[in-house]
């Protein structure tokens, strides 16, 4: 593990009112890597997932303690502004969700209310480079006045991730982003996503071992609200250390 | 990465959106304050100016001329005569409507068109209805004016809507393993519905009945198109008789000169709105004591 | 107290044959024949037998009795000394029925009390002759029933069917009601169009009814004023104040509010809607409208009038709110949490989720919301009729007092009324016209909001 990693949990816990969902996890993620959580379904990891950009706020029964931190300062601090977290760490859900707006203007939300381009100009440039980080540029560059939600699944799923990539995160967390889609979708979006770590820490909730193995250079086991274990994913799925990481791997639970 | 410059960008603007969710959620807030604000101020005024009305004499004395010895007996009475033939006819076939729409109704255009009558009729207008009871109970039928005869039944005709889609809604809740079960047994479907359904759904159809008829209580543009505006000085002794009803006072007297009847007006509104705070009451308890939830 | 009499006849005859039936019924059982249905279904199919064919018969004899009545009492020598016909001969004969009834209520004409008790030997004689008509067919269908008592028959399914047939005509007094609507305001209207063109009524800016006299009376019937009153007021200014009060409420109840908070705050702003008109008019009378008179008059408006247009939309307005905010939380807790999600996961905050992204997904709805209480509003009589005015107004100033359909209405059918004069049926044309435009808004309103709907599963 780096010295300086990107995000660090320490002592972390989540409630959902009395149940608790997430028990005394620590974690650090680097830079320029894919980090992926696994795990059986309900095991917590996509709660764990939304205290890194501070979405578990949004539910009102939500209580999280323990300290989180992106680039040494704590999240959770009064002094750090939610908003800006936001825009530092993005999030790619599950169901691809583009606005009713059209593609452009899906893209250019971010960069509009952060207040991120100068003229039109400027706003024109971040959407085409967003769109052609995310591998989309050459699909939609001449129908950018459609609505997002004319394009297929594989195509949305892009534009949600072009729409993260428009205000410059230095984190991008995906939740399950591939699970909607078909294989040939799936594959496009592996492909995005291990080009897209060379500019972003990148942590990836996935229900696919196979995907988790594919893409991701540390994977973390997560069962029943505890982290079981963390290492490199080539040890975690050919010499892991838990038995619970065993059995899962091998299948004995799902 | 996060270049600064966006960085630098970013915080220049936080402090102005963030001062403007303050703002929008204030407005939110004094949204809310606003529209009560009004209710208390209404409430406040008729309290003020009524209150010191609400005698005995008050209470069972009939209208008058002299505002001292004006009571809202007459049209109160006459309210209840109206409010009896309004839930005799609306109740029933309300309900039974209801039972067949939601039970036994084919689906084919007549029924749709029933459909469509009724979630239209629910938004009509009162003071229509009032012409239709004037063009075809006064005029073709030649029923008693300005009686609770005709004021029920037009009312009826406009609250029979509300009770048909609140017992659908209460017949719709009750769940289909009821009505397998009662089946399974060798009951028939008209048995199932009247012995199974209906009773479950019953605290929901008075609910909306309770409602329907608090509506009905407090209208007047109807009854003022059949004629019951008259200065009516004895009570109503049966449904045919000439009367007038509570709101239909209130209105009366809201036009009179003399400074006086200010006080029975208000004084009449704090009975109104006393009885319809009672029914809306008994509704929600009927609704939270009773209602199953499946 | 015929009817009573009547009601408790039959009331006797049914439980005669409720119990007689039930017996015969019955002994089916102990002779150990098998029976299709119990007892009670017979008992109720003779009872049904007994108690509907007589049921008929009054309904019938009822609907036919007043007219008998009346043809009898003009051949009477009395009734002789009534004018000949119009509006005079009307009233005194409606008089004389209720001091038939009423012997104690007050009296206006002399000859009506002559002819009172006349009138009341004449229905005493008929509904006599009713009463036996309804007697006979009692027993007769009560014998018809019984005559087809046997073990084998199905009483049950004879008793449901005839259940059935009740539910069905229940449903049926909807289309009844709204065929009846139509067809009493489209006949009124059509007479009206023969003494007014419809060209007159719905392009003419004169309103002024009361001196309708002559040839060119189309010149006072023109309803621009009216059409403009209605939609100032209620289009208008009521929804100046509704649809920001009710959209922001809503707003700050489905994204602000405590879980607790909104269980309080939502039914409170429904009160609102439970209000009597009649309470909000004299309310408006009372209060509002001398406080905008007086407001004028610190304006330096001189001679303002008590009954301003600003005065009834305003209250209006404020009981149209609950329509607004119930249709807008509805819409907007439609959109998926998704999409807002979405939004606050790129650093949005609320506000921002809220203009940019949850208004314009939820919009469909909210012009729904708005649509339906602009209906409610144009079609709303107490408020205006106590602090609108009379007076035919084409003016934009909201101080003006204004008058609109709803109330002219009540004042044309008010008062002593031929039912023949244009006054009187140009009343009927209006709310043709206010019934047709309520009902294409709420089509149309319903229409948007299941098709939104739609779009969001």
């Amino acid at each position: 593990m780096s010295s300086h990693p990107k995000l660090t949990a320490r002592n972390v816990d989540v409630y959902y009112g009395p149940k608790q969902a997430i028990d005394d996890v620590s974690i650090e993620v680097d830079s320029g890597i894919v980090t992926a959580f696994i795990g059986p379904s309900g095991c917590g990891k996509s709660t764990f997932l939304r205290c890194f950009n501070r979405m578990n706020d949004t539910i009102p029964v939500a209580r999280v303690t323990g300290t989180i931190e992106l680039d040494g300062q704590d999240i959770y601090a009064s002094g750090m502004d939610v908003v800006q977290l936001r825009a530092r760490v993005g999030m790619v859900f599950q169901k691809p969700n583009p606005f009713p707006k059209s593609i452009f203007e899906n893209i250019a939300y971010g960069p509009r209310i952060h207040g991120l381009s100068q003229n039109k100009a400027e706003l024109e440039e971040i959407v085409e480079r967003s769109l052609t980080r995310a591998g989309l540029w050459e699909e939609v560059k001449d129908r950018l006045s459609d609505a997002g939600t004319v394009l297929s699944g594989g195509q949305q799923q892009r534009l949600c991730i072009a729409r993260a990539i428009a205000v410059s995160p230095e984190v991008i967390l995906m939740d399950e982003p591939c699970s909607a889609l078909d294989p040939i979708a799936t594959a496009r979006i592996e492909e995005l996503i291990d080009e897209l770590r060379e500019n972003y820490a990148i942590v990836i909730v996935t229900h696919s071992m196979q995907q988790a193995a594919r893409v991701s250079q540390r994977t973390a086991f997560f069962h029943l609200g505890a982290m079981v274990e963390y290492g490199e994913t080539d040890e975690i799925f050919t010499n892991p250390r838990e038995k619970r990481t065993q059995d899962y791997i091998t299948g004995r639970y799902g | 990465m996060t270049d600064q410059v966006i960085l630098a960008r970013m915080e220049q603007r936080l402090a102005k959106r963030h001062a403007a969710e303050r703002r929008f959620r204030l407005l939110g807030l004094g949204a809310i304050v606003l529209s009560m604000a009004f209710l208390v101020l209404l409430l406040f005024i008729m309290l003020k100016n009524g209150i010191g009305g609400l005698d005995w004499k008050f209470l069972t004395g009939s209208d008058s001329t002299d505002p001292a010895n004006a009571g809202i007996w007459g049209a109160f009475k006459g309210s209840l005569w109206t409010m009896l033939v309004t839930l005799a006819l609306s109740f029933p076939l309300g309900v039974l409507a209801a039972v067949y729409l939601e039970e036994f109704a084919p689906r084919n255009r007549w029924i749709d068109m029933v459909e469509v009558s009724i979630n239209n009729l629910a938004a009509v207008p009162s003071i229509i209805f009032g012409l239709l009871g004037l063009a075809v109970f006064i005029n073709t039928l030649h029923l008693p004016r300005s009686s609770p005869l005709v004021g029920g039944l037009t009312l009826a005709l406009m609250t029979m809507p509300v009770i048909v889609i609140a017992s659908r809604n209460a017949i719709k809740a009750v769940p289909p393993s009821i009505r397998d079960a009662a089946l399974a047994i060798g009951a028939s479907p008209v048995q199932t519905v009247v012995q199974h359904v209906v009773p479950l759904a019953l605290p929901g159809i008075l609910t909306g009945t309770i409602i329907g008829m608090a509506r009905a209580l407090g209208e007047t543009a109807p009854l003022l198109m059949i004629g019951m505006r008259a200065f009516v000085a004895t009570p109503p002794d049966g449904i045919t008789a000439p009367s007038s009803v509570l709101p239909m006072q209130i209105f009366l007297w809201s036009d009179e000169i003399d400074a006086g009847f200010v006080q029975n007006t208000s004084a009449a509104i704090i009975v109104l709105l006393v009885f319809l705070l009672a029914m809306n009451g008994l509704a929600i308890y009927l609704r939270n004591r009773f209602e199953v939830k499946w | 107290m015929i009817q009573l009499a009547i009601l408790s006849a039959l009331c006797a005859l049914a439980l005669l044959g409720w119990f007689t039936a039930r017996s015969k019924a019955r002994l089916f059982a102990r002779d150990k024949v098998s029976t299709w249905s119990r007892p009670e279904y017979h008992a109720a199919h003779l009872v049904l037998w007994t108690v509907l064919p007589a049921l008929l018969g009054w309904m019938v004899w009822s609907a036919i009795a007043p007219s008998l009545v009346d043809a009898a009492l003009a051949g009477l020598p009395v009734a002789q000394q009534l004018p000949a016909s119009g509006f005079e001969r009307a009233a005194i004969l409606a008089e004389a029925r209720v001091l038939a009834s009423h012997p104690d209520a007050g009296s206006f004409y002399p000859l009506a009390q002559e002819l009172a008790a006349p009138i009341r030997e004449l229905r005493a004689r008929y509904d006599l002759i009713g009463a036996v008509l309804v007697v006979i067919l009692a027993f007769a269908g009560g014998a018809w029933g019984f005559s087809r008592l046997r073990a084998n028959f199905p009483a049950r399914t004879w008793v449901e069917r005839a259940f059935m047939l009740l539910l069905l005509m229940a449903s049926l007094v909807a289309i009844l009601t709204t065929f009846g609507i139509i067809a009493s305001l489209v006949y009124e209207t059509g007479l009206f169009f023969g003494k007014v063109s419809p060209i007159d009524f719905l392009t003419g800016t004169h309103w002024s009814p009361g001196t309708a006299v002559g040839d060119d009376i189309g010149d006072n019937f023109g309803a621009i004023p009216l059409f403009w009153g209605t939609l100032y007021i209620g289009a208008v200014i009521a929804m100046i104040v509704a649809i920001p009060l009710g959209l922001m409420s809503a707003i700050y109840l489905t994204q602000y509010a405590s879980a607790r908070a909104r269980r309080w705050i939502k039914p409170m702003l429904e009160i609102l809607a439970g209000v009597p008109t009649v309470v909000y008019g004299y309310f408006a009378a009372l209060t509002v409208a001398p406080f905008i008179r007086d407001l004028a008059a610190s304006l330096g408006r001189d001679n303002p009038s008590t009954e301003s247009a600003l005065a009834a939309g305003l209250v209006m307005g404020v009981m149209i709110i609950p329509f607004v905010s119930s249709m807008a939380d509805d819409s907007i807790a439609a959109v998926p949490q998704a999409m807002s999600d979405g939004s606050l996961a790129m650093g949005a905050t609320q506000s921002e989720t809220i203009k940019r992204v949850l208004i314009p997904a939820a919009l469909p709805g909210i012009v729904a919301g708005v649509m339906l209480a602009v209906s409610r509003a144009i079609g709303e009589t107490m408020i205006v009729v106590m602090a609108a005015g009379a007076a035919a107004n084409l003016s934009v100033d909201p101080l003006d007092s204004m008058t609109t359909v709803t109330f002219q209405i009540v004042q044309l059918l008010t008062g002593d009324q031929e039912f023949d004069s244009p006054k009187t049926l140009s009343a009927f044309a209006l709310g043709l016209i206010l019934f047709l435009v309520t009902l294409v808004l709420n089509i149309v309103a319903l229409r948007v909001v299941r098709r939104f709907r739609e779009a969001y599963d």
